[in-house]
């Protein structure tokens, strides 16, 4: 087991190296430059080779590439060139908020799939599992930014309901963090919903059908004990196993949101510097992104490996 | 052939199968009837701005004075073309992909399945956005754009199922009696990638235009005046309350249409996948 | 079981329909009448001022920094107009007023002298000096120690002329312009001429994320892609009249949530484009302040396109604008046609609405395509570039449309900020990849930004590669005196060359408009002044 972890743990390495190739190369290919938009209309081209200088554009791209990987090796992401602020540390703060509405929203998606799911599964073929099925599916039919703009206006003009402004930290104000993420999460939530309750019904669907279970209610256990008890935890395991699979769907999602929804997150500072052409703070975030995404991809996997001896570690 | 034919009565047992067949064809259809069916050219301005949907203009018209019902015809034109043409890059390229990775197995493999894990490691939209700000605008552009997004799920599936079928009996026996291994790829190991593969293939259609319409909503996909579901969404966000249905029909189609693709690809799932049929 | 599902999704989309019905009830689809103009205060009883009461602004796009004198993006600079001041500043009928300066002389044409008003403090503390002003004004030109580059780039048109600043005593400062300058005041008003405080900037490289002013409100927090949060600084040099605590902008990029976000109160004031105006001015507690802007959209000529070389083709596009249609469409009627000095600039501006070539005539448009050898059977493509701002992306539709008439097939892209301001800067070389632009200028206070600037040989701003010796001569002579009948006739012809040439072609100024909450009291948006909240308060 150890040397699997440290095995797919190098396997990282190249993975990493390329997403950083790629995504540098990506940027130097997009038209469109940072200088432009820094100097205003009067540009000089003397100006504009003066500042291309400064931040080191004139360079090769290899040595550009190179001082940049051998930053973030440091763990130096380097400065926006828009506002010279040091990049990781805002990437971080930028983070928490984009963390904890994925994770919201994953938390959301259980409280609605999993009952949802069990309920289909027990019910098997039955009108509330057809439902069940169809609800699911309606759900991941549903783009993030229709239903965001579509609920958007229908609370404002319903409820009289916005949802409040001027974000503030979980740690800082639960209660009002909570009151600002709740809508977003929800949204997002519900997207990721309709792939958990399927999960949850089959892999249900498939304890049910095994010995043990039969066992347990052969000794008279009530169903409902042996459901929750005995089928719930062995059925738990692939739902959120599906869920780490899904943070890329979810954080695809929250670039959308974010932006709906003005959260200051990652997907939010990823945009705003493509827009402006931020260079070092789109590799940045995208690195970053990537990284957090192969990681809980890993763990995932791992965590499946080490709880399903089926699968073997070559 | 047969097999096919077998399929597609099982699907059609099922209730949700057959909702997703027939609503399916039923789009392919508005699409190909397309010019006939719409009652002016999508891209004219014919009448007054924002007219609520009324017997000459069914869904109203635009800020533009352009026919709604007449764009969302085209526009299911546009949604299946860039879907369909974008899968099939996706799929040829991951399924040739998978094929040699899941078949060759070791260094070729290894390769093949790093550059894989590097596409999948971004959120698919972002990596749609960044490829297409790098090919340019349009519709070709996004076709090749979310094509390239599909290829690491389709090369994934097509190795997953090689390597379990290399195992098999039949594939092992005629690897050992020195049939070619090209002749091996096609003749023994495709069909049994066929079914994970056209499930994934249906599903990915409907991702395919659920980010479609994402990139025209952000104005970076399809450009005006080609109708587009996602940009006829984006122009209607800002009159959502003088003219809901601008924006309302729109969403209408995006949702039933990825809607159809889901139940088709999930019965079909139900069909091919043994292990779920009980 | 099959019967249930059909009705669900049946019923499903019968609600959807539901909703679409309900909700065109009583709308009308012609463009709305004018919302009135200028201050809107309530009638009845002005009831009493919420001591200290916080300004919520929705607005809707993200700063990029705070620099007065490197950033000059709408988003910065309503923040940037709270914190900084300048010497001067403008009326809504483009006369001026001393802000930071008490009173200034003009002894001759090259030489002004500013008595700046004592006791002025930065939010630092410090008294503002004469030495701040001649700081202030070597960090805009480069002649700091610093360098301070990125402040270069838009000073040359402004203030490229200036040949000394020099502090004659602690509270005066005198300029010595190489040439006269009619525009030159104009000029000190801009927020380019912002006097900042050089401590901040030593402790803090620039001013993007730093708060060096004399304004009557200072800077709290900035939480990026969030809100900026501004208190009133107690020390302002007219703290007794200003009667609000503070100021915070909160960013909602989506024009119908800053709708629903200030039907349910969750913010006070936001700015809204024409459309959403009707909508606004249907709900009780909201009110709608509009002002005509000096902005206009045009359509420009890559110069270096051989079919665009030819005057013809460029004169057939003009006459081949429907320019009303434009308006109705993008600016829902509100926004009035225009050279390129708009109305907005008074008397400056030119009535373009007898003018020849504003006259919509397919048939003359054609007749000149035709003698420039185009036919249904000879067609030309054309590339047009469009943002992805509304204006500009719903322009661009109708002009295609229209230019679909007389043989021209256009091809729109809309391009993302950053390649679009890329772009605009290469309109003059095939390098572009484009042959047409559709762009949004603003024309600045004073017919000499309007013109040299966009139209001047070799100018910055003159991106589409127009020349014009007699447009060059114009603007010159219209620098060198102060005569305003005169400068007006210089830049009435000129207005008149540009117009004729159509390398540029000038569309439509529109309004602006600001919806508030009936709460929000003393604001009155113009021109020249659209973020002065000094007067501003709110009540219960």
């Amino acid at each position: 087991m150890k040397t699997y972890v440290i095995r797919r743990l190098l396997q990282l390495i190249p993975v990493l190296f390329g997403i950083s190739v790629l995504i540098f190369a990506v940027m130097k290919m997009i038209p469109g430059d940072v200088i432009s938009g820094i100097l205003g209309v009067d540009a000089t081209p003397e100006l504009r080779e003066q500042l291309r200088e400064i931040y080191g554009l004139d360079r090769p791209y290899v040595v550009q590439y190179l001082d940049w990987i051998g930053g973030v090796l440091r763990g130096d992401f380097g400065e926006s060139i828009r506002t010279g602020e040091p990049i990781l540390p805002q990437i971080l703060t930028r983070f928490k908020v984009t963390a904890e509405l994925t994770i919201l929203a994953a938390i959301i998606s259980w409280i609605i799939a999993i009952p949802l799911g069990i309920l289909a599964a027990v019910k098997r073929n039955s009108m509330a599992d057809r439902f069940v099925r169809v609800f699911a599916l309606l759900g991941v039919s549903v783009p993030n930014f229709a239903l965001s703009i579509l609920l958007i206006l229908f609370l404002s003009l319903v409820f009289n309901y916005f949802s409040p402004l001027g974000y503030v930290g979980f740690f800082e104000d639960p209660i009002r963090n909570l009151q600002i993420m709740i809508l977003p999460a929800s949204i997002l939530g519900v997207s990721i919903a309709g792939s958990v309750m399927r999960m949850t019904r089959s892999s249900v669907l498939e304890v049910l059908r095994q010995d043990f279970v039969r066992t347990v209610r052969a000794k008279g256990a009530s169903e409902r004990v042996a459901i929750f008890r005995h089928v719930l935890r062995n059925a738990l395991i692939p739902i959120i196993t599906l869920v780490g699979m899904q943070i890329g769907s979810l954080l695809g999602g929250a670039v959308i949101v974010e932006q709906i929804f003005s959260l200051p997150g990652l997907g939010q500072m990823t945009l705003t510097g493509i827009n402006q052409r931020d260079y070092p703070v789109v590799q940045g975030c995208v690195l970053f992104i990537a990284f957090v995404y192969v990681l809980v991809n890993l763990v995932t996997d791992l965590l499946y490996s080490y709880i399903d001896p089926r699968i073997s570690y070559d | 052939m047969r097999h096919l034919l077998q399929t597609i009565r099982d699907l059609w047992k099922d209730p949700m199968g057959r909702v997703g067949i027939i609503g399916v064809l039923l789009l392919i259809l508005l699409a190909v009837i397309a010019p006939l069916a719409a009652p002016y050219d999508p891209e004219q301005m014919v009448a007054m701005p924002k007219l609520a949907p009324c017997a000459e203009h069914w869904f109203g018209t635009d800020n533009y004075g352009r026919d709604i019902f007449s764009r969302i015809l085209y526009g299911a034109r546009v949604s299946l073309e860039v879907g369909i043409i974008a899968v099939g890059i996706g799929a040829t390229a991951g399924y040739v992909l998978g094929l040699v990775a899941g078949y060759f197995e070791g260094p070729v493999d290894r390769v093949i399945m790093c550059v894989m894990d590097i596409l999948f490691a971004f959120p698919s939209i972002l990596l749609a956005i960044f490829i297409s700000a790098v090919l340019g605008r349009g519709i070709g552009p996004t076709m090749v754009a979310i094509g390239i997004v599909n290829i690491p799920v389709f090369a994934r599936t097509v190795r997953a199922a090689v390597i379990s079928a290399k195992g098999l009996e039949y594939v092992s026996n005629a690897r050992s009696v020195g049939v070619r291994t090209g002749a091996i790829l096609i003749r023994h190991i495709s069909p049994n990638v066929v079914a994970p593969f056209t499930v994934q293939a249906t599903l990915a259609l409907s991702s395919a235009i659920l980010t479609e319409a994402s990139m025209s909503f952000l104005g970076l996909g399809i450009q005006p005046p080609d109708p587009s579901w996602g940009s006829m969404l984006s122009e209607a966000r800002s009159y959502m309350e003088q003219a809901p249905w601008t924006a309302l029909f729109p969403i209408l189609f995006i949702v039933v249409t990825i809607l159809l693709f889901n139940i088709l690809g999930d019965s079909l799932r139900d069909v091919l996948d043994p292990k779920l049929k009980t | 079981m099959k019967n249930v599902k059909k009705w669900l999704s049946l019923s499903l989309a019968g609600a959807m329909l539901m909703g679409v019905l309900a909700g065109c009830g009583g709308d009308s689809t012609e463009p709305s009448a004018p919302a009135e103009t200028g201050a809107a205060e309530t009638t009845g009883e002005p009831a009493a001022p919420v001591e200290g009461g916080i300004l919520r602004f929705g607005t809707d796009s993200e700063p990029t920094g705070f620099d007065p004198h490197t950033v000059s993006e709408e988003a910065s600079l309503r923040v940037i107009n709270q914190l900084y001041e300048t010497l001067v500043s403008t009326n809504a009928d483009m006369t001026f007023y001393g802000e930071l300066a008490e009173s200034w002389e003009i002894p001759d044409d090259v030489t002004y002298i500013f008595y700046l008003r004592q006791g002025v403090k930065f939010h630092s503390g410090r008294e503002m000096t004469a030495e701040d002003v001649v700081y202030s004004f070597n960090r805009v030109l480069g002649r700091t120690e610093a360098g301070d580059i990125g402040a270069l780039g838009s000073s040359a048109s402004y203030y490229g002329g200036i040949a000394s600043v020099e502090a004659t005593d602690t509270y005066t400062v005198k300029f010595t312009l190489e040439a006269p300058n009619a525009a030159f005041l104009n000029a000190l008003s801009n927020n380019y001429g912002a006097i900042v405080d050089k401590d901040v900037i030593d402790e803090n490289g620039d001013l993007m994320r730093a708060d060096g002013g004399t304004g009557p409100f200072q800077l709290v927090d900035w939480l990026p892609d969030n809100y900026v949060e501004l208190a009133k600084f107690e020390d302002y040099w007219e703290a007794d009249r200003v009667q609000l605590g503070g100021i915070t902008y909160y960013l909602i990029g989506d024009e119908s949530a800053r709708l629903a976000a200030l039907r349910t109160g969750e913010i006070d004031i936001a700015n809204l484009s024409s459309t959403n105006v009707t909508a606004a001015e249907a709900e009780e507690n909201l009110s709608v302040l509009g002002y005509q802007t000096n902005d206009y959209i045009a359509v420009g000529c890559n110069l270096s396109t051989p079919a665009l070389q030819d005057k013809n083709v460029r004169q057939a596009m003009s006459y081949a604008l429907d320019r009303q249609a434009i308006i109705n469409i993008v600016y829902n009627g509100q926004a009035s046609v225009c050279s390129m000095v708009p109305p907005g600039l008074g008397h400056w501006s030119l009535d373009v609405s007898t003018m020849d070539l504003y006259q919509y005539d397919v048939d003359k448009a054609k007749a000149l395509m035709e003698a420039a050898g185009y036919s249904d059977s000879n067609r030309l493509t054309l590339t047009l570039a469009a943002g992805l701002m509304d204006s500009l992306r719903q322009a661009a539709v109708v002009i295609e449309q229209q230019l679909s008439q007389i043989y021209i097939d256009v091809e729109i892209t809309n391009l993302e900020s950053g390649e679009y301001v890329d772009i605009w800067g290469k309109m003059s070389t095939p390098e572009a990849g484009f042959d047409l632009m559709v762009v949004n200028d603003g024309a600045g206070t004073d017919p000499n930004r309007s013109i040299s600037f966009f139209f001047g040989t070799g100018a910055s701003a003159n991106v589409f590669g127009f020349s014009n010796e007699r447009v060059d001569e114009l603007c010159a002579l219209g620098l060198a005196t102060t005569d305003e009948a005169q400068r007006e006739e210089y830049y009435n012809e000129a207005q008149e060359i540009c117009i004729d040439d159509c390398t540029k072609l000038c569309i439509a100024s529109p309004m602006k408009y600001f919806v508030t909450s009936t709460s929000v009291h003393g604001f009155s948006p113009s021109a020249a002044d659209s973020s002065n909240f000094r007067d501003t308060y709110l009540t219960q």
